[in-house]
């Protein structure tokens, strides 16, 4: 499986921009000036909340939606005009995409018959693109007699079968079960990297998008809050929306002293200049807040949550703020619930943002 | 890409159009040919519609007919098909067949193998109560064979709306919630099932219904009269009357069902809303 | 048609067809086979009753129709009431034969214009925006098609009839046209099978996926390469089931053709009727329950098509 025929020179990569890319239904606006280039051969996420506009972008990308003002460029090109079967961008959809009438092997040469390829041609190739994800023995198969994931692999190979520039994937894995998940997850990212093709994999879980992508575009409410490589994203995000859409985040409130804030007595430096009047949260990671078990201590343990190595802690301070914290399992069972703690918090705060309600 | 969705809001147009036009000239023909008289309009033929001899008679029995059918496919079919769903799929599958077998026999067949059996009443049984079963059944004034006969050909179609209901419902769930709530049996299923399955209920009743009333085969060769057997003797003197009767018929029953399916997805909005 | 029941749902539930013969049961739970037992036996219970009234009420006639056809009858001259095969023979000769091979031919031709003209109306429907105009055609659909006949029938008598409205507007006699010949019926045919099309086919065009005509296109697909190639294969089994469908439903109409009083087309369903009302050759009393066998022997074939391509549509369109 790994001694790949595809033939790798052509299927290279393409340069993705979107510029300025607006489009709305109706009252509601699905991107708000959308700006993001690909580059070739990279895996970008698009990660987001539902309804933040990420299909969208990924569908006028395949030419199934239009756009109401901004450009998309494809190694420079605009391919606004371009009709959704002229466009070299492969698709993987949700679910259910594939020709419940036709066998694997058709399925995946759908493509090249529509191009008007031979026989001969269409098998060889199928099978090649069938071994590539894994199923070479399920050519014969029909949709109904394949499982979830088996179908998905499928529905890759034949977006993959006519060597596009660009590969779509639209929450290819969300309907999988969370083991078949993981799987597909190793395996698309392995292909996607063996044939250096430029994609687009849109998500709503950041888990997924953070182990598999080159780097992650975070979208809120049609914009791009953020584009970073995942651990960038999850060390230094850009805005509260992003720190706190990615991983678990605590909320701390605290004061303002000059440049710098004031948090449980203490002075903290802030990154740069404070960004907000008004009152100012600091968000933590768990972590990054250390606990240690003291009679006196101003966090009382609420409650424990037991996640293997580590042992997510919650402790509530005297002002009712709940701030979640990570021990290493012995360490945390030295604080039952009911106990008093102290805690650290590390030196920097990693963002301060504006109180919310 | 507008010029494509012209074009197929264009091509939509043109056939809805084409189709309204073959579907909705016989229906205007017909109200015009129904108020034509040689000296102008007159709407003689709706007007004398409740004193026209054998109107009501005709339109009574068949209600009748109606209900009674409706009531004892229900009682039949309903019960059977919640106690399958919750017990032996290999039942379901006898029902599927009982239920799908009527389509084989087409109504005037059907008509002929009652015909037949009804002529197995010799003479010399006269006196047992076998005899006395098979007069009963063609009473005119309520022929009961008639209603066996609607219900044979209702089946199906009952069957296939129920089926859609149930399958929409998980009745094994909901009664064991129900049982689990401590509800006996019979209270789990009037209370928790049927209610569930109220739509399901009315739309096999309405079928059962339509079908009840523009039924002619069966009821003309077994020699009633009906509604629709009425609507064809008029016919043969009074023209107008049958026509006007005809499309009267079928608006009042589109009107039912447009109502009847309106009021279901009103229903099916409020239960998904939340 | 007539009061033909038909597998076809209402409007009001076009799911029915989609889900309907695929036979997807549940996995019994093994666990307290006591409890599992006690409700088998309620299962049963609650069935007797539907079918008890079905051996009575459909087994009696059917083995009344099956023994009548091989049986003299009661006024024949010599053998009543012994076996025979002479009403199966004479049910399928002479003018039998015509009145059967026309009822086939007007069944096969009604049903393959209404296929084909079905099929644009309920896509025109299917993706219509307006909601109310779907509703509105689906229910004239379920009207037209179940209980349409005799009405419809008349409304073509006073549309298209020799004194109809159309036909003297437009001196149609004139120009060769009878509503009474072959072309006639199948004029009034057309108006209750087209719906019932309709009716069969919508619910395999809401089937189909948007996904697969996106898939379709982003393969290279062009819009009638994605009929051609796509949905016409994925509706085949549909349409081809509806088709048959539609053949029964002709097949077996009669207050059509019997309510067009002089009509000059003779048909399977009509020579029953006259058989059973006395009108035939002293002697051939069961030739009645020999044609209505042969007509059920039809149906039987069309069944054993229609409902395998409808199972295998209900299971690529779920």
């Amino acid at each position: 499986m790994s001694t790949t025929t595809v033939d790798k020179k052509t299927a290279v990569g393409a340069t993705v921009e979107f510029k300025a890319l607006r489009r709305s239904f109706g009252v509601t606006t699905a991107l708000d000036g959308l700006d993001l280039t690909i580059n070739p051969g990279e895996l970008v996420a698009l990660l987001g909340p539902s309804g933040c506009g990420k299909t969208t972008a990924l569908r006028i990308l395949a030419g199934f939606e239009s756009h109401d003002s901004g450009q998309v460029l494809v190694d420079g090109e605009d391919i606004t005009g371009v009709p959704a079967h002229r466009r070299d961008a492969g698709m993987v959809f949700q679910s259910y995409s594939l020709f419940p009438h036709l066998s694997a092997a058709d399925n995946v040469a759908f493509g090249l018959r529509m191009r008007g390829a031979g026989k001969a041609e269409r098998r060889r190739r199928a099978q090649e693109l069938l071994e590539l994800v894994g199923l070479p023995q399920h050519a014969d198969r029909y949709p109904h007699q394949l499982s979830g994931g088996q179908q998905q692999r499928i529905a890759l190979a034949r977006a993959l079968a006519l060597q596009p520039r660009v590969l779509l994937l639209d929450e290819p894995l969300s309907a999988l079960d969370a083991k078949v998940r993981l799987n597909l997850r190793d395996e698309i990212r392995r292909l996607q990297q063996e044939l250096g093709i430029t994609t687009l994999f849109v998500t709503h879980d950041q888990e997924e998008a953070l182990s598999m992508a080159d780097r992650v575009a975070v979208l809120r409410a049609g914009r791009l809050e953020q584009c970073a490589t995942p651990s960038e994203l999850y060390a230094r995000p850009a805005t509260a929306f992003v720190a706190e859409f990615v991983g678990t985040m605590s909320r701390i409130p605290c004061v303002r002293s000059g440049d710098s804030v004031v948090l449980l007595g203490r002075p903290f430096a802030v990154d740069g200049t404070l960004p907000y009047d008004g009152e100012l949260d600091v968000l933590v990671r768990p972590e990054n807040v250390g606990l240690t078990a003291s009679a006196t201590g101003p966090a009382l343990v609420v409650s424990a949550s037991f996640l293997g190595s580590v042992t997510r802690l919650t402790v509530r301070l005297a002002d009712g703020t709940e701030v979640k914290a990570d021990l290493p399992t012995e360490a945390a069972a030295a604080l039952p619930i009911g106990s008093n703690a102290e805690l650290t918090l590390p030196d920097r705060p990693v963002l301060v943002d504006r109180r919310t309600a | 890409m507008a010029q494509l969705i012209s074009r197929l809001r264009l091509w939509r147009g043109l056939v809805l159009l084409l189709a309204g036009v073959y579907f909705l000239v016989p229906m205007g023909a017909s109200v015009w040919f129904s108020l034509d008289t040689n000296h102008g309009i007159d709407f003689a033929a709706y007007t004398g519609l409740l004193s026209a001899p054998g109107f009501t008679d005709s339109l009574v029995l068949t209600l009748e007919l109606a209900a009674v059918t409706v009531v004892v496919l229900l009682l039949l079919l309903v019960p059977a098909l919640i106690a399958v769903r919750l017990g032996s799929p290999r039942l379901r599958a006898v029902l599927e067949v009982v239920c799908t077998l009527p389509l084989v026999v087409p109504p005037v067949a059907l008509t002929a193998g009652l015909i037949g059996v009804l002529r197995w009443g010799p003479d010399y049984l006269m006196d047992t109560p076998f005899f006395q079963t098979m007069v009963f059944i063609q009473d005119p004034k309520f022929p009961l064979v008639l209603v066996i006969a609607y219900v044979l050909m209702s089946l199906p179609l009952a069957y296939r709306a129920l089926d859609a209901g149930l399958r929409a419902v998980d009745v094994r769930t909901l009664v064991e919630a129900a049982r689990n709530c401590g509800a006996s049996w019979p209270r789990a299923v009037l209370t928790v099932v049927l209610p569930n399955l109220r739509g399901a209920l009315l739309n096999a009743s309405f079928l059962t219904l339509a079908l009840v009333l523009g039924e002619f085969t069966a009821s003309s060769i077994l020699g009633y009269q009906p509604f629709a057997v009425w609507i064809y003797t008029v016919g043969n003197s009074q023209g107008q009357m049958s026509v006007a009767v005809s499309v009267l018929s079928l608006l009042i029953t589109w009107v039912l069902l447009l109502l009847l399916s309106t009021a279901g997805r009103e229903r099916r909005r409020n239960t998904t809303t939340h | 048609m007539t009061t033909a029941p038909t597998p076809v749902p209402t409007p009001a539930a076009t799911e029915m067809i989609s889900g309907g013969a695929g036979v997807r049961t549940a996995t019994p739970v093994p666990r307290k086979r006591v409890r599992s037992l006690r409700r088998l036996g309620g299962s049963w219970l609650a069935t007797v009753p539907l079918l008890l009234f079905f051996l009575v009420g459909f087994g009696l006639p059917a083995v009344a129709i099956v023994v009548g056809a091989f049986t003299a009858s009661s006024d024949a001259e010599a053998g009543a009431g012994e076996f025979t095969t002479a009403n199966l023979t004479d049910s399928v000769q002479g003018a039998y034969q015509t009145a059967l091979w026309s009822s086939v031919k007007l069944s096969a031709l009604t049903a393959l214009l209404a296929t084909l003209i079905g099929l644009p109306i309920a896509q025109a429907v299917v993706t219509s925006r307006f909601r109310a105009l779907r509703e509105a055609v689906l229910t004239a659909s379920g009207v037209l098609a179940n209980f349409g006949g005799l009405p419809l029938a008349f409304a073509f008598v006073a549309t298209l009839g020799n004194a109809g409205e159309i036909t003297e507007m437009f001196d149609l006699t004139d120009h060769g046209w009878s509503l009474y010949s072959f072309t006639g019926l199948t004029v009034v045919y057309l108006y209750f099978l087209v719906p019932l099309m309709v009716l069969t086919v919508t619910p395999a065009l809401d089937g189909l996926r948007v996904q697969w005509r996106e898939a379709a296109q982003n393969n290279r697909a062009t819009g009638f390469q994605y009929w051609r190639h796509v949905a016409l294969p994925i509706l085949f089994p549909s349409l081809l089931g509806g088709f048959v469908l539609l053949f029964g439903s002709a097949f077996a109409a009669y207050a059509t053709a019997a309510a067009m009083v002089g009509a000059t087309v003779p048909l399977i369903s009509r020579s029953i009727a006259d058989a059973l009302s006395g009108n035939v050759l002293v002697g051939q009393g069961n030739l009645a329950l020999a044609l209505s066998l042969d007509m059920i022997l039809v149906a039987v074939l069309v069944m054993a098509v229609y409902l395998p391509l409808q199972r295998r549509s209900a299971r690529w369109l779920s």
